[in-house]
């Protein structure tokens, strides 16, 4: 079920892309196509993998690609963004010099001339879907595996349903369902995503699901409780991002 | 020699290798032939892919079909009414 939002108002625009894995070599191959993103779209969603290795210098990168693009820019890390154990830092200066919101198991609302447009997010992790999934029970490596995505899954949960505002949107780097997998090998859907976002999204009445990670996935998917799911990750997309209207 | 232990030895190499950090990249075998495919974000990693599986698999036959990923803006938006 989505938030009601009153037909006569003008529809909101998000747009979205994920995996770019920006540093020097490709510095500047977005930006002639954000310059039309004031036209085009309230917010800009960025589905993790910002980075390559997720180093303070790449990060700089984003923050010079995504930064200053005229609209708000929301952002989730991704898998990629973690290899370098710099987090911290990647984060300080998403946040610092590219003005960039990072979400991780939390929310941020945006005012957007629509509506309050409510964005919560989180990386997520692996773990695969329902009948085919991966348990807490064994060793401890496996037990820790699974603990590691229902603790990121109940957090992102509990920050869609506490949102104050009119639309709520999910924003993640794994896949909430396995729909948007389609065209990835069947055997690696357990690192690609988890039904345990899919089942937290399904929580709150979220209006669209955004998520990346799978280069060689499928755009369009739904959740078992209708929510509608976009991977947007860059190779699947085909272009510097995707706008979506609700409304 | 080309088995299912070199493809997985290259599918790891693309992957962890601090120089390239790639996960989208198809490696299948092909009668004789290695073949990689999928999509990076510049002609340069592409060149850095070849570079490195020829260096480190001196001996298979590759054939690379890696195209690099548009960034044009897009043409339509999608309505989810």
């Amino acid at each position: 079920m989505n938030d009601p939002h009153d037909p006569l108002d003008p529809p909101i625009r998000i747009a979205a892309v994920g995996d770019v894995h920006m540093d020097q070599d490709v510095l500047g191959r977005f930006r002639p196509a954000l310059a039309q993103l004031p036209e085009q779209a309230d917010v800009l969603l960025l589905a993790g993998d910002l980075t390559r290795h997720g180093t303070e210098a790449e990060a700089r990168c984003v923050a010079e690609e995504f930064g200053d693009v005229g609209v708000p820019v929301v952002a989730v890390l991704g898998n990629h963004d973690y290899q370098c154990d710099q987090v911290d830092k990647v984060v300080d200066v998403l946040a610092n010099e590219g003005g960039i919101t990072v979400l991780e198991g939390d929310s941020t609302v945006v005012d957007t001339p629509a509506c309050r447009l409510g964005i919560a997010g989180a990386k997520g992790f692996g773990g695969g879907f329902a009948g085919r999934c991966a348990s807490e029970f064994g060793e401890p490596e496996m037990k820790a595996f699974i603990r590691t995505t229902s603790t990121v899954a109940d957090r992102l949960g509990v920050a869609l349903r506490d949102l104050d505002c009119d639309v709520r949107i999910a924003l993640t780097h794994y896949a909430p369902v396995a729909d948007t997998l389609a065209g990835e090998p069947l055997e690696i859907y357990p690192f690609l995503g988890s039904y345990l976002l899919g089942q937290a999204i399904d929580s709150a009445p979220t209006a669209l699901a955004v998520h990346g990670h799978a280069h060689r996935g499928t755009e369009r998917g739904a959740t078992p409780g209708g929510v509608r799911v976009r991977n947007v990750a860059h190779p699947v997309i085909r272009q510097a991002y995707s706008v979506y209207r609700l409304g | 020699m080309i088995d299912e232990y070199a493809e997985a030895a290259v599918q790891r190499l693309l992957t962890e290798h601090a120089g390239l950090a790639e996960q989208g990249i198809t490696v299948i075998l092909r009668e004789r032939t290695m073949v990689l495919y999928g999509e990076v974000e510049s002609t340069a990693r592409r060149d850095e892919i070849v570079r490195l599986v020829e260096e480190n698999f001196p001996d298979i036959p590759l054939h690379v079909d890696i195209g690099i990923t548009r960034a044009t803006p897009p043409s339509e938006a999608e309505d989810l009414l």
